[in-house]
């Protein structure tokens, strides 16, 4: 039982920080039909701005607080320099994405050197769930990411923002008709869309070993959440996330790691061949 | 801004230019020798046209003349690849479609192009979003019946219907010019009457100007003060609405097959 529940908490802190990363891919592919294939970078960056702050002496806390605001300034500059360039052409995207996640890792290599570093966990106690010591931290990074989303999805179902990106993804010709500014649009998913992704690094780096690769490990998984939770609506890629984080954790825990990447791709290929829009397509949806 | 001058150098293109205002003033809308087209192909050969304040316009050609193009470049969606337009006395060339709306000109376009898993509120919120304008009541006072079902998913409407939230759509920035394209295509035949009511009472009552490409010929000139003829891409007469009625050879000769 208490095993259980352990399982049970560790799956829903892998499968909500899956949400994060693959929810700010799905809004900037959503909006600008952009596959940004430099977003696992974008999420290690996040680590190394807490590392930054940590060796500032600023302390952790505030690194995590930095972090999403220098991934959303970044995500900004990207989308200015390198993705409003080629938008309109979805290979290049792809491969201008890829050389910038190469640009970023060899940066980050130059910078910090290629080893791996780590901060000190901020919340190193534990907290007793249901009778059952649990890491405090990881609590906290479940709260963190389920007060995000809850904001995102606030965002985009309850604001007029949300109501003109929502309006830009259906029609972006008949969007710019209305008088919306379809750019700026643009420029602001793309920069929120990456400071999910900061965050999400951000948050996991007390827990992992921070190290220029590190993002290739989120980014395949959130891909494969999108693949299977499919683009139906906001919502799809998170039961996408669902699946695939909780699979992943179960086989991992009960078999080994290794067998969990196999299980997992398994799993995509089965579940995309059943359903190729996705576990959650749209059915009759007001939003 | 060397290239002011535009001289007629399209020496085939027997086009009047119909920039003409009874009261001298300049007119709202004045496309001037435009230039346009998809890809390597041009549709607009040097198409000219002049719309004066609340005046109301239609556009009449066979298929393919260019009335569709040439909306649609007003409103920035095609590149002026020569000539230009002005509107409100500014140049319109090279803006953004946004901001092309954002001084004044609503687009209705062919097929109305609604926000069909949006409510009928929503539809015609976006249409008012990006000017601050939150007061759905132009749409209100244009199509009652909106109020009732504004909580209705928009695809969920008939064609007719859905023309009407296209219309009070474009209304709710109260433009002072509407481009409106095929607004009778796939309405059912008890609907058009209503629908050219709406649009009479709404132009007379905000003194909107109107743009109006319509098969309806009957509805065009009930609803039109001006008629424009185009053909292959260039406007080649315009005269009073009276006028084409008191002489069918007229649409004979731009519109016969």
């Amino acid at each position: 039982m208490s095993a259980a529940l352990t399982i049970a908490l560790d799956a829903s802190n892998y499968v909500l920080i899956l949400m994060l990363v693959a929810l700010g891919l799905a809004i900037i592919f959503g909006l600008m039909n952009v596959i940004n294939m430099a977003h696992g970078e974008f999420m290690m960056i996040g680590g190394y701005v807490v590392l930054v702050c940590h060796q500032a002496g600023l302390g952790v806390g505030w690194g995590m607080v930095l972090a999403p605001l220098a991934v959303a300034a970044l995500g900004l500059l990207v989308e200015e320099l390198v993705v409003r360039r080629v938008y309109t052409r979805l290979l290049d995207t792809i491969l201008a994405t890829w050389g910038l996640s190469l640009v970023l890792k060899q940066s980050i290599s130059l910078g910090f050197g290629p080893g791996s570093h780590s901060v000190p966990n901020p919340l190193p106690m534990a907290v007793s769930v249901l009778g059952q010591p649990y890491p405090a931290y990881r609590l906290f990074i479940m709260a963190v990411t389920v007060l995000v989303l809850v904001f995102t999805f606030w965002l985009f179902f309850r604001t007029d923002l949300g109501l003109t990106a929502r309006c830009v993804i259906a029609n972006r010709p008949m969007a710019a008709c209305l008088g919306i500014d379809t750019r700026r649009l643009d420029r602001f998913t793309f920069a929120f869309g990456s400071g999910l992704a900061g965050l999400a690094g951000a948050v996991m780096t007390p827990l992992v070993s921070l190290d220029p690769q590190m993002g290739l490990g989120f980014l395949v998984p959130a891909f494969l959440s999108i693949l299977v939770g499919g683009l139906g609506s906001v919502a799809a890629p998170l039961a996408g996330a669902t699946a695939v984080g909780v699979t992943d954790t179960l086989v991992a825990t009960f078999f080994s790691p290794v067998w969990a990447q196999g299980v997992v791709f398994t799993l995509a290929i089965v579940l995309i061949r059943l359903f190729p829009d996705g576990i959650a397509t749209r059915r009759r949806r007001v939003v | 801004m060397p290239e002011k001058a535009h001289t007629p150098d399209e020496a085939p293109g027997p086009e009047k230019a119909p920039a003409r205002d009874a009261a001298g003033l300049a007119p709202l809308l004045h496309a001037q020798a435009v230039v346009a087209g998809y890809g390597q192909g041009v549709v607009l050969h040097g198409a000219s046209l002049a719309i004066g304040a609340g005046e109301r316009v239609g556009l009449l050609g066979r298929n393919g003349a260019g009335k569709t193009t040439l909306l649609r470049t007003l409103m920035g969606l095609v590149a002026i690849r020569d000539g230009d337009v002005e509107f409100d006395g500014a140049s319109l060339r090279g803006r953004p479609t946004f901001a092309i709306a954002q001084r004044g000109i609503a687009y209705v376009p062919q097929g109305r192009e609604l926000f069909p898993a949006f409510t009928v509120e929503q539809n015609l919120r976006l249409g008012g979003l990006a000017f601050g304008a939150s007061d759905l009541s132009p749409a209100w006072a244009a199509f009652p019946w909106l109020r009732e079902r504004r909580h209705e998913r928009a695809g969920s409407l008939s064609g007719g219907q859905q023309q009407q939230l296209a219309i009070g759509r474009a209304i709710v920035s109260r433009p002072r010019l509407m481009l409106l394209d095929e607004p009778l295509e796939g309405v059912q035949p008890s609907v058009v009457s209503e629908i050219a009511a709406s649009l009479d009472a709404l132009c007379s009552a905000s003194g909107m100007a109107l743009l109006l490409v319509e098969q309806n010929v009957d509805v065009m000139l009930s609803l039109c003060t001006r008629v424009a003829f185009i053909e292959r891409g260039a406007v080649v007469h315009g005269c009073d609405a009276a006028a084409v009625r008191a002489t069918p050879s007229l649409l004979e000769r731009y519109l016969g097959v």
